[in-house]
């Protein structure tokens, strides 16, 4: 699944604090299945977050956001998270982000220009985000061109597959000459 | 230009051929890959996912890739014996030559165990431990599995070229582990990012002294405090330790003089006290003073963190002629087969049962709330890698982190107590 990273995401804010780690966002111990951790992610803080999240709600945290494990957050985009948004994120969960292309944005100074339940506008291509109803914004970091195209490819999977047969079709074309 | 450990590291890997410096984004060789119970994602899931629709179509080099079916052995469901299945077919299928299959432990103490890494390569394992590999002076990094199907296929990634942060560490080694405390307290002090995508690299007049248990458990815990990569120097011990498992050749890497580092911290472990972290954070850390008198209900000593010979045996050698206070039920899980071994042949795992602890079969199982789950209320002080809410079962749990001693010392005083007021030899 790609996501247009020129699409302005215009959503209702969670808000999350610090060191969120990936246990509490895939609560897999308890509920193995995606139907069951949909029912349960993040309920460690916030027990109704399951409950009432709608599609293309935005999710805003602190520093060190998916810090743990190396399990992905794709619960989230299955409960309808249109986008994480956070200070910073741990290298492991910004990995998994950007190699199943699910929308991950740093912004450093976002937790102060949102409130819990306010809509947040993330606009990739201006490099920022804002808060439409008091004017604030703040940069987001832009992914280097690399990251940029995983994203485009729709994940790190499909980027392999395309190479792998660009690769095949020129050692073909190779071969016939 | 002077350069970092990673920054050797990866201008020695980087396929462009050209010094690698910190904020780039290069794309790198890849030395070995370490897939562990999760192998049947890169392997077939992913591969389906992105079209191609047999599986993986192949591997880049049947040499470099490392299977090992760890975590939970024997299988504690019959969901992860089928995915076992699948991932011997894929094994066979795909022609890979190393596959620990039918053998509990955990996968990075048996890829140092077997010598499948060496100081200055760069080795990728689908699991945040990985990191560990640090210890021994190899770039072990932990990827995603989606990044592993891309390693598979092409033996390549991309990285940032991390920022590094110099630990410093000064004083003695005393005669027992206190990596758990070092680690521990660093994270209190300066928080659980401290190290955040970057890389430590270890340095300062304790590193000589520190064993290469002591420095896994050093380097695994880096993922705990955000790093990429966390690396030790490589020195004699690094030598020995390798010389009786790996023949093959092997480049370490070093630092030059005046690199430039973000930031350098620096500890004397002679004043650190022995610390603990609270629920349900690794940062979370006070003296362990601060929560003495806290009932236990439950204390552990395994993981990748502290499941090594040297944790178990400071257990051993203090349950001598003690025993585990009534109630407490003290699990003690060695990290691999290899680990076990070694500690029954010293003659370490009878003094444990002799004193009431319950030695369980390696694996990761401790870690998790796979063997030895908390009920609502309970109190557990463990010498494993996160304290997490859950982590043990009941969200209602409340998890200490500790060294190996100070688990022990809680665990024959029935409650969170200083070591040295439970061990008077001490």
């Amino acid at each position: 699944m790609s996501f247009d990273l020129d699409r302005v995401l215009k959503g209702r804010v969670w808000k999350f604090g610090d060191s969120i780690e990936t246990d509490a966002i895939n609560p897999y111990y308890q509920y193995p299945t995606m139907d069951e951790m949909k029912q349960h992610t993040l309920e460690t803080y916030r027990p109704e977050f399951a409950r009432e999240v709608k599609a293309g709600d935005i999710l805003v945290a602190g520093r060190n956001f998916g810090c743990g494990s190396s399990r992905p957050g794709l619960v989230l985009r299955e409960v309808g998270i249109a986008a994480i948004v956070v200070e910073s994120a741990a290298r492991l969960f910004l990995r998994n982000s950007i190699a199943r292309a699910m929308p991950i944005f740093l912004a450093p100074g976002i937790t102060g220009i949102v409130n819990e339940g306010e809509t947040l506008e993330v606009d990739y291509a201006a490099g920022e985000v804002r808060n439409p109803a008091t004017g604030a914004r703040v940069n987001l970091r832009k992914f280097p061109p690399l990251i940029e195209r995983i994203l485009k490819s729709g994940g790190l999977p499909e980027f392999a597959r395309e190479r792998y047969l660009a690769e095949a079709k020129a050692e073909l074309a190779g071969n016939r000459q | 230009m002077a350069q970092t450990m990673a920054e050797k590291l990866l201008s020695r890997h980087n396929l462009a051929g050209a010094p690698a410096c910190a904020g780039d984004i290069i794309e790198a060789r890849i030395d070995g890959a370490m897939c562990h119970y999760h192998a049947a994602e890169p392997m077939h899931d992913l591969a389906l996912q992105a079209g191609f629709k047999d599986g993986l179509p192949r591997v880049w080099d049947p040499d470099r890739v490392f299977v090992l079916l760890d975590h939970h052995q024997p299988t504690l469901s019959q969901a992860q014996a089928d995915k076992n299945a699948l991932m011997r077919r894929e094994v066979e299928r795909l022609g890979i030559q190393c596959f620990h299959d039918a053998e509990p432990g955990i996968s990075h103490q048996m890829m140092a165990d077997y010598g499948l890494m060496r100081p200055g390569e760069l080795v990728v394992g689908n699991d945040s431990h990985t990191i560990s590999y640090g210890a021994l002076n190899a770039g072990g990094a932990g990827i995603t599995r989606a990044d592993m199907m891309f390693v598979l296929l092409f033996g390549e990634l991309w990285f940032q070229v991390p920022q590094s942060v110099k630990v410093i560490l000064d004083g003695r080694q005393p005669n027992y582990p206190i990596a758990k405390d070092i680690i521990l307290y660093l994270a209190g002090k300066y928080g659980d990012d401290f190290a955040g995508s970057m890389s430590i690299e270890y340095a300062g007049s304790l590193v000589p002294e520190l064993s290469i248990d002591s420095r896994m458990c050093l380097s695994a815990h880096g993922v705990e405090v955000g790093a990429k990569f966390a690396l030790f120097p490589f020195d004699e011990r690094t030598r020995e330790f390798l010389k009786q498992r790996t023949d093959k050749p092997y480049t370490p890497i070093a630092a030059d003089a005046d690199a430039l580092y973000e930031k350098e911290i620096r500890l004397n472990v002679d004043e650190m006290p022995f610390v603990v972290a609270r629920p349900h954070q690794f940062g979370n850390v006070c003296p362990v003073d601060d929560v003495a008198g806290t009932r236990i209900d439950q204390a552990q000593i395994g993981s990748c963190a502290n499941g090594r010979y040297e944790d178990i045996e400071i257990a051993a050698r203090m349950l001598k002629g003690r025993k585990v206070a009534k109630g407490v039920r003290f699990l003690i899980s060695p990290a691999s087969q290899q680990v076990y071994l070694q500690c029954l042949k010293a003659g370490l795992i009878e003094p444990l049962v002799e004193a009431g602890a319950q030695v369980i079969t390696p694996g990761c199982g401790i870690c998790q709330p796979k063997v030895g789950f908390l009920s609502d209320g309970e109190v557990c002080i463990t010498a494993t890698t996160r304290n997490f809410k859950g982590r043990k079962g009941s969200q209602k749990a409340d998890i200490y982190l500790g060294g190996p001693l100070t688990v022990t010392a809680a665990a024959v005083a029935g409650q969170i107590a200083n070591p040295r007021e439970v061990f008077d030899e001490l």
